[in-house]
């Protein structure tokens, strides 16, 4: 069943909770003064690893003297080594002593703060988490005549953190963040900072691992209907939100406009990119070593002004090609590509997988031996090996399009010789050359060239 | 662990007459628990922690006996010192033994006079530690940190310590009280603003010459570098290893996390290096367009037995980013050879590893050509 969005008593029965204590010197008894509320909350939410940044904001009352802070965060995911506290006024009066976690006690962190002022002070609590994850998705919907490629972008936003996220201003982070530990794995850990390697506790071991994973399994299959549900909620609220981008070191921040909410176990899709109509090259490739005996299918174009884009880099995700397939617009799939991070003005070939509409035939034509030399016993010692290939090109589709050829040719030592409407020529490294060739509608092409292997001796 | 209230209480030193020294049974022990005072732990070595502890032990004129027993708590028995403060000419500890199959030992100490003498008791203790973290926050334009670093205690020993005196291997001891199984953390340098210097770094040997042939994102691994010296606002003590956060400024009142390493113990002058992550925006393509043998040597038999080889490798180099970055770029030539011409400039830090320091502007691509000989292969 669905639940509430924002019902208090999720926020009761699981999730991250602050509540200040007051040390009363004589009886030296614990007394709950207050329960502050999360004023405003912001997550800031990676997607080439499972972490999460939250900043929380909340209105402490505080006593002078020696003031004790009660954290627990049961049932989340939240790594108990980053917490952190920062005073938002009366800094230079307030000093953060220690942070404890206490004994046989887990989820629970208690702040010491020696305050020289008494009543409300704004305070921050950062930390990081697991659990939130996005990632980005594109469509692309290619022309008629396939020179442009109308491209939107999507990000998607799941929370499967432990802890509902209401009108959090969220925040993703493009890039490839280096990490040493896994967040979910400190966060389930017994003790926050581990302990001495000789100490013989029991950790949390494999066992409980496993059974967080099956439980986090079972959120990923419940997933499914919740989504719809929500979407509905929602789809009538606003229009859709624009996101702002803004690199910081080497990262993209993607902020979405205003407040979300996504609450635990859901999530949500948001555009992200475009629309944009973007020129494409359709471009076919073949090279027997790295895709076999067929031709694959590439969309090129490139991540700047000239092709409608160039303002952010373009997160890595997966990208359907589509084509408008009549004047009513109905479509045809073309096929897919996951694609690696595009940096802003970088070409990029997409890959949407073998095709047979366009064919390249290399045939071996003639083979031969010379030029053979002999050592003191008269044994080989060395020869060139000469060999012709035609190769055939067919464009069977009813576009214009650009094949490239790269062939691989073994040894150390070679040359070779073109001999017809080859394209442009080139050699790539030492054992790799490439012939690109533009081919009209419905069109075949065909050149040969020869190259000399030198073999042995002959190659010294 | 279930532990009785005695045991929890704390090492237990007994104080009594002891009827001989036979089985564990037959031993008397007339409980008088002197109480624990000036407590210091030392956690200077890395490898151990010491604790000193003073108590106050009310001897008869004679011979004394006097109980330790450390159940439940990982103490090394032979490290137990004991050490007479107030009568050092009038008390003498005569022998320790051990009684059979039990975490304890007995002191037996001779005094001249009845006497209220304080001693102070050391030995190393297990399972009680310190870790060290740090947590770097990065200005927008990356040119320095706010370095903070914290303690971390860990207390696994089995034993509460009430407020103790805790020395560290330099600075000032403060008080700390930390019970069995608790973890503390304090802050414990505050540096301020720190300068730092970002390095790229592409190693031939370590990232693919071709990223377009690798499945997912390749990325240049970049570092910042801060140097423990005084003009940085250190320089005072080594900087000792530990785990290190480093976030940066957003510009708008906020932070998002650069990416977290672990660092080594950084002696004075030296540099600590942390990796935040990998950069896609410079874009690293090698690609070997030469290597052919030359200069051959021959045997009788018109067999080649000694050779050289001609190289040339080719790197393109490509900022895609809006800032301007030095790259380094670490090459490597094994065995002997010679540069035959080269278009930037390197450094060679040993045999076979050469660097360059490459200077890309905002969006500039450049073009690195080695040609070498590689002498005398077999």
């Amino acid at each position: 069943m669905r639940r509430k969005i924002g019902s208090p008593i999720s926020m009761i029965r699981r999730g991250c909770c602050l509540v200040l204590l007051l040390i009363l010197p004589v009886q030296a008894k614990m007394d709950l003064v207050t329960l502050p509320k999360r004023d405003g909350v912001q997550v800031t939410i990676y997607n080439s690893a499972d972490l999460t940044l939250v900043r929380e904001t909340r209105e402490l009352t505080l006593q002078k003297g020696i003031n004790r802070l009660q954290f627990s965060w049961a049932n989340t995911l939240i790594d108990p080594t980053s917490l952190e506290m920062l005073p938002k006024a009366h800094a230079d009066k307030l000093a953060i002593e220690d942070l404890t976690y206490p004994p046989r006690t887990q989820n629970l962190g208690i702040w010491t703060i020696k305050s020289q002022v008494s009543g409300k002070v704004p305070v921050e609590i950062t930390y990081l988490t697991s659990g939130l994850d996005w990632r980005a998705f594109y469509m692309g919907t290619l022309s008629g005549d396939e020179k442009t490629m109308r491209l939107e972008g999507y990000v998607r936003v799941g929370n499967r953190s432990g802890e509902d996220y209401e009108d959090a201003q969220v925040r993703l982070i493009v890039g490839q963040v280096h990490l040493l530990d896994q967040i979910a794995e400190l966060a389930q850990r017994q003790y926050p900072y581990g302990a001495p390697a000789g100490f013989g506790f029991r950790a949390k071991g494999d066992s409980d691992v496993r059974e967080r994973k099956d439980e986090m399994n079972k959120v990923e299959e419940a997933e499914v209907s919740a989504v719809s549900g929500y979407m509905m909620l929602t789809d009538a609220a606003a229009a859709p939100k624009e996101i702002i981008k803004e690199g910081l070191s080497e990262y993209f921040l993607y902020t979405i406009e205003g407040k979300e909410t996504i609450p635990n176990e859901w999530a949500k899709r948001l555009p992200s990119l475009g629309p944009f109509d973007v020129p494409v090259v359709n471009l076919y490739k073949y090279e027997e070593e790295q895709y076999g005996a067929g031709v694959v299918r590439f969309l090129s174009f490139t991540n700047d002004e000239a092709h409608k884009l160039g303002q952010t880099p373009i997160p890595d995700g997966m990208l359907r090609v589509f084509r408008t397939a009549d004047e009513v617009g109905h479509l045809s799939y073309e096929g897919q590509s996951e694609f690696k991070y595009i940096p802003v003005n970088e070409k990029v070939e997409l890959n949407l997988g073998g095709v047979e509409n366009v064919v390249v035939t290399p045939t071996l034509m003639n083979f031969k031996t010379e030029n053979f030399t002999f050592d003191s016993d008269r044994n080989v010692s060395g020869w060139d090996e000469v060999k012709t290939f035609k190769i055939e090109v067919k464009n069977t589709r009813p576009v214009a399009v650009k094949v490239e050829i790269q062939r691989n040719i073994p040894g150390v030592k070679w040359d070779l010789n073109p001999d017809g409407d080859c394209g442009l020529y080139e050699k790539v490294d030492l054992d790799t050359v490439k012939f690109t060739l533009e081919l009209p509608p419905r069109s075949q092409k065909e050149f040969k060239y020869t190259v000399r292997e030198y073999q042995g001796k002959r190659a010294e | 662990m279930k532990m009785t209230t005695w045991i929890r209480s704390g090492l237990l030193t007994v104080l009594g007459c002891a009827v001989g020294l036979g089985s564990a049974e037959a031993r008397v022990k007339m409980v008088a628990l002197p109480e624990r005072a000036a407590t210091v732990i030392r956690l200077d070595n890395p490898s151990a922690t010491l604790i000193e502890e003073e108590r106050v032990l009310t001897l008869q004129k004679g011979v004394n006996q006097v109980d330790f027993s450390w159940n439940g708590v990982s103490i090394d028995p032979d490290s137990i010192r004991l050490k007479v403060l107030n009568h050092p000419d009038q008390v003498t500890l005569l022998n320790v033994s051990y009684p059979p199959n039990e975490a304890a030992l007995v002191w037996e100490i001779s005094s001249a006079e009845p006497v209220e003498e304080r001693v102070r008791i050391s030995y190393l203790l297990a399972n009680i530690d310190r870790l060290i973290t740090y947590r770097f926050l990065a200005n927008k334009p990356e040119t320095q940190v706010d370095f903070k670093s914290y303690l971390v205690l860990r207390n696994f020993s089995g034993e509460d310590f009430g407020t103790s005196r805790v020395q560290l291997d330099y600075g000032e001891a403060f008080e700390q009280a930390i019970g069995h199984e608790e973890t503390k953390q304090l802050l414990f340098l505050d540096a301020g603003k720190v300068p730092i210097t970002k390095v790229w770094e592409f190693d031939a040997n370590q990232l693919p010459w071709d990223p377009e042939k690798v499945e997912g994102n390749v990325g240049i691994p970049v570092s910042y570098q801060i140097e423990n010296k005084e003009a940085s606002g250190l320089g005072k003590n080594a900087l000792w290893g530990g785990k290190v956060r480093v976030f940066q400024d957003d510009g708008h009142g906020s932070t998002i996390v650069l990416g977290e390493d672990s660092a080594a113990l950084v002696p004075v002058g030296e540099k600590m290096k942390v990796n935040i992550g990998d950069s896609r925006d410079i874009k690293v393509v090698q690609r070997k367009m030469k290597e052919e043998r030359i200069n051959l040597r021959k045997n009788v038999n018109d067999q080649v037995v000694l050779y050289d080889t001609d190289e040339i490798i080719k790197t393109t180099l490509e900022n895609f980013k809006d800032s301007p970055a030095v790259l380094t770029v670490i090459e490597y030539i094994p065995g002997q050879w010679d540069m035959v011409e080269c278009n930037l400039k390197y450094e060679k830090k040993n045999s076979e590893k050469i660097e360059f320091q490459v200077a890309l502007n905002p969006k500039e691509k450049k073009e690195l050509m080695m040609h070498y000989q590689r002498r005398n292969l077999r």
